[in-house]
């Protein structure tokens, strides 16, 4: 009674097994190909945040980049590398991050050369204050 | 026998050991060699030297440690050793540091603006703030120096009248005018007497005391002998005076010297009294300008 049991269930415990071992395989292949969402949001949202900061115009270059390689990891998916699809998303997030940057140190660096423009002549007036007394 | 045995077990021992020596070393510098073969990428170096750049410049590392601490470790990454068939991984690291030392240093500019700026106003308010402090020194000083000048003048006004009042002199249009009568003089003569004069004495200390002051010395007499003969004695009279207060230290060129005679009498030559009053020897000092 027992040992046709075994028998019949020798093959099933083969199959499932198989089973498993294909359900693994298509994991394994599956999980490859995903795309990387969380670094094409992160680098959507730098470009983003770089073009309310006004980058195009004190730091077009840098943004230009970002948007390129945005468009180049983009086309990476489409082409199913993802890996290379990850780093360029990367890639685009520190460019638009340098062009945050950058603009935010052009920005600075205007307001010192109108603070500066102030001060001369608050000076040339106190000079001139000074000469009158 | 058994100790024979042993001994050759040692021999064989021994020759064994020496024999793995050389394979133990040369294994080791195959392991070393190995270790040493992948190399940093190369694109590595240049931002590493970027970045050791920005942190040895202690103005900009002071405003971005964190971001340049996140540099570092992008630097790092991207200077670990990867195979021929990771280029494009190490490219990718050599990108991802450089981007990273770059927002550090936009950073620290940004941040060293600002706090030259928070120096900036700073400066100005300083500025502005000494001016403002000067404008009221200077309005406080003015009004403390007319103070004193008022007050000394006020001071100087009462001393000069203090002295005035000594010297007995009268205060008129032409000046103070000290009239020393002809006490002074023997009749008919034009010699001070006596050497020294109160009154005389008094008058140097005041001709001393405000230097500036010019004198005029005016000789007067009475109508008694010829109009020539009086105007000599007054300019003689007038003379000594002149040539006493010059022996006492009284400056020469502020004084001068005129002879009007019976010209300009004070009372009427009618009366001995009135004479008397008209021989005299009127000192007028100037006015102070």
């Amino acid at each position: 009674m027992s040992s046709p049991e075994k028998r019949a269930f020798l093959p099933r415990l083969g199959l499932v097994t198989g089973g498993f071992a294909a359900l693994l395989f298509l994991v394994a292949c599956a999980s490859d190909p995903v795309p990387p969402t969380s670094s094409l949001n992160l680098a959507s949202e730098a470009i983003a945040t770089a073009e309310q900061a006004d980058a195009r115009q004190h730091a077009g270059a840098e943004l230009e980049e970002a948007k390129q390689k945005l468009a180049e990891a983009e086309k990476a998916v489409a082409q199913r590398k993802m890996t290379e699809a990850e780093r360029l998303a990367d890639q685009a997030r520190v460019a638009a991050e340098l062009a945050v940057a950058r603009t935010e140190a052009a920005k600075a660096a205007e307001i010192n050369r109108e603070l500066g423009r102030g001060a001369e002549a608050l000076d040339e007036e106190l000079r001139r204050q000074g000469d009158r007394q | 026998m058994k100790t024979l045995r042993s001994q050759k077990r040692s021999i064989l021992n021994r020759s064994v050991s020496g024999k793995r020596l050389p394979v133990i070393l040369l294994s080791a510098t195959l392991l070393t060699a190995c270790a040493m073969a992948p190399v940093s990428p190369p694109g590595s170096i240049d931002v590493r030297s970027k970045l050791t750049a920005l942190q040895s410049d202690p103005k900009m590392a002071d405003h971005a440690r964190v971001e340049l601490r996140e540099a570092e470790q992008a630097v790092q990454l991207a200077e670990r050793p990867l195979g021929e068939s990771e280029a494009a991984l190490a490219e990718h690291r050599v990108y991802m540091a450089d981007r990273m030392v770059e927002i550090a240093r936009a950073k620290a500019e940004t941040r060293l603006a600002e706090s030259d700026r928070e120096r900036l106003s700073e400066e100005r308010d300083a500025a502005r703030l000494a001016a403002r402090t000067r404008e009221a020194e200077q309005a406080r000083d003015e009004e403390r120096s007319a103070a004193s000048r008022a007050e000394m003048s006020a001071s100087e006004a009462r001393e000069l009248q203090r002295q005035i009042d000594e010297l007995e002199a009268e205060a008129t249009d032409r000046g103070l005018v000290l009239t020393l009568g002809d006490v002074l003089f023997a009749t008919g003569s034009a010699s001070i007497q006596g050497g020294s004069n109160q009154n005389l004495e008094k008058l140097v200390n005041f001709l001393n005391q405000y230097p500036e002051r010019q004198v005029l010395i005016e000789g007067h007499t009475d109508n008694v002998g010829s109009a020539e003969l009086n105007r000599n004695l007054s300019r003689q009279r007038a003379e000594s005076v002149r040539r006493y207060l010059e022996s006492r230290g009284v400056d020469g060129r502020r004084l001068s010297v005129t002879g009007y005679g019976f010209e300009r009498p004070v009372a009427s030559n009618d009366s001995a009294t009135g004479r008397q009053q008209n021989r005299r020897v009127e000192v007028i000092i100037q006015n102070g300008q």
